[in-house]
């Protein structure tokens, strides 16, 4: 059996690795070629935007492999608008929830009353409630503050829908920061501010990217809000400009699938960097343990 | 081993503890005797932005459509313009035929939804926790449908089954299986829209169920093989007892993304053909921006949070009840 043979080198050279279970060697490269073929389709849609959006389109001279297309989209299109206001939205979003989620994960992680069984209910229902309910109020609350068709108006909304799930992640995050290195500091004179910053924010960096990355995808992918908010060209941000783009181009694969391919490469570049800091088994823990 | 100590770690991992559970650090009623007890004014100004924010962008929003579902206004008339109509919203969407087959295929797109990605993505997640060459890259790979952004895959998905010219029509008629208009027929479109929410959503199951499932004590399952358990009665009575904490959270949460779930419908379908896949908050969506009538639209919203708040709070002391176990 060639796969018997096979499976000794990957058992050699991974011998710090704890064995799972003990059928676990025989079979594996079995499996790994069962998993290779279902991730091969699985993702079949993403493959077909990458190899689309590297093909000539209907106007082009050139066949084969080419990056014209994202040339032309580049030149022609508003994509690099799009771009850069996704970008704004997204970070703005990313550190307003971060700055204000962290703090009061803390209180959440740490303390255990009435008061904050009540905050934690309210998270609950917050995160159940639909988009759309919300977004008809706000527009015409918006209307009124001059926030509708710009980005901070956007970027207001994003916060606030992201809130709930990125103080559940920060709490699950703090959970697992044993509160002795605070109890220390405390008697060492330091207040709940000083050691909440210089002890609890400084081991929390995978938590505060958890809750980053989290905060930037919803940012990144909404497409809801930024199609009621905002309606200037300069205004758009990625989804609704692929959108609108795909709509008056439908023919023209080539390019649409090149601003595609520009929306979708930050959150891949971002996973392919940071998965491993990116968590959501906490989320689980803090939303039922308190 | 002990069968003793088996059973307690059997216990502990049920509990959850050493995960998420709760630590026994953790400051319970002791009230002013530490230095976190006496900080009460610092944790208020730690937990008074956030409140500040969820209450102005969450619940006052949703006070707001209350008092628009009983007018009949449009998107642009404040409250204070609109004239009172009383419950009549609510009377005349319950008893349209476009709600009633609304709330149906809400209903089934949530069902299908939930569980075909629940048992999707616990599948992945019990093979990537045996030994597999380059396990790791698989993680990463398997997660992408859910990091695309949802436009980018509904446009992909649309080359790839839009019309009867597309990529997968082509494919199937090759094989005999010929005029599958995957968009046009109102049951197939809503086949479609369901495997591409289950398509995009395994992923998220797949993490939960992923770290539910690192938390598992191996000797558990020692203990059921000495015990003569099959792979199967292991599944079933091991390893899913001791997640089902997790499943029961990741089943509230993809219930209330796939209710609240617009562009996944939208993108691909706006809703057609024949209405045949409008969702609740695609009918919403459709009264209150095509139609300019927020009245109805307020009203199927709320009916919707409604039975969304009371669903998850069942669920939510459900939750809480396999935790205390």
């Amino acid at each position: 059996m060639s796969h018997t043979a096979a499976a000794e080198p990957g058992t050699v050279a991974t011998p710090w690795r704890r064995a799972p279970i003990a059928r676990d060697k025989k079979g594996q490269w079995w499996r790994f070629g069962v998993i290779a073929v279902l991730t091969l389709i699985v993702n079949t849609p993403i493959l077909a935007v990458l190899y689309l959006s590297t093909q000539a389109g209907p106007n082009s001279t050139t066949t084969g492999f080419t990056l014209e297309n994202f040339a032309r989209v580049f030149a022609e299109t508003d994509v690099t608008i799009w771009l850069g206001n996704s970008l704004t939205v997204a970070l703005v979003t990313v550190v307003v929830a971060v700055v204000v989620a962290a703090p009061a994960g803390y209180v959440l992680s740490r303390l255990r009353n009435r008061l904050v069984s009540g905050y934690s209910l309210i998270l609950f229902v917050v995160q159940s409630l639909p988009v759309v309910t919300a977004a008809i109020p706000l527009f015409l609350t918006f209307t009124v503050f001059g926030l509708v068709d710009s980005l901070g108006g956007v970027a207001i909304v994003y916060i606030g829908s992201t809130m709930s799930v990125a103080i559940w992640m920060m709490a699950a995050y703090f959970d697992s920061i044993p509160i002795s290195l605070e109890e220390a500091a405390w008697m060492d004179g330091a207040t709940v501010f000083g050691s909440f910053r210089r002890i609890v924010l400084r081991n929390s960096l995978p938590g505060i990217l958890s809750t980053a990355i989290f905060s930037f995808l919803l940012a990144w992918n909404d497409y809801l809000i930024a199609l009621l908010f905002l309606q200037s060209p300069d205004k758009l941000t990625l989804p609704v400009g692929l959108q609108t783009f795909f709509q008056q181009n439908a023919a023209d694969w080539a390019s649409v699938m090149a601003v595609a391919v520009v929306m979708m490469a930050p959150p891949i570049l971002i996973f392919a960097v940071l998965n491993r800091y990116f968590s959501l088994g906490g989320i689980g823990g803090s939303l039922a343990g308190r | 081993m002990s069968i003793g100590t088996v059973a307690e770690r059997l216990q502990q991992a049920r509990r959850g503890v050493g995960v998420s559970g709760r630590r026994p650090g953790t400051v319970r009623s002791r009230g002013d005797r530490t230095p976190l007890g006496r900080a009460r004014g610092t944790l208020a100004l730690f937990a008074i932005p956030s409140l500040l924010l969820l209450v102005l962008l969450n619940v006052f929003p949703v006070g707001y459509a209350i008092i628009q579902s009983v007018q009949d206004g449009t998107p642009s008339t404040l409250p204070t313009e609109a004239p009172f109509v009383g419950f009549a919203n609510y009377v005349n969407v319950v008893t349209s035929a476009q709600f009633l087959h609304a709330a149906l295929f809400t209903l089934a797109f949530t069902i299908c939804g939930v569980f075909g990605s629940w048992i999707i993505g616990m599948a992945f997640a019990l093979l990537l926790r045996t030994r597999i060459p380059a396990n790791a890259a698989f993680k990463v790979l398997l997660l992408l449908p859910w990091i695309v952004p949802v436009v980018v895959s509904a446009t992909a998905w649309n080359w790839l089954v839009a019309t009867p010219q597309s990529p997968l029509p082509v494919a199937l008629s090759a094989i005999g299986v010929t005029n599958a208009n995957f968009l046009g027929d109102p049951v197939l479109a809503q086949i479609v829209v369901i495997i591409f929410k289950v398509w995009i959503s395994f992923p998220f199951m797949m993490m939960m169920m992923s770290s539910a499932l690192a938390s598992v004590d191996l000797n558990v399952y020692e203990a059921a093989k000495i015990d003569g358990a099959t792979q199967w009665q292991a599944l079933t009575g091991v390893t899913l007892p001791i997640v089902s904490r997790t499943t029961y959270i990741s089943w509230v949460l993809m219930t209330i993304f796939c209710v609240n779930d617009f562009p996944t419908i939208f993108l691909l379908t706006q809703g057609g053909p024949v209405n045949a896949t409008t969702s609740l908050i695609v009918l919403a969506y459709q009264a209150a921006f095509q139609d300019q009538q927020t009245g109805p639209a307020t009203a199927i919203a709320i009916l919707m949070t409604v039975v969304l708040v009371i669903v998850s709070t069942v669920l939510y002391r459900q939750i809480k009840k396999v935790n205390i176990e």
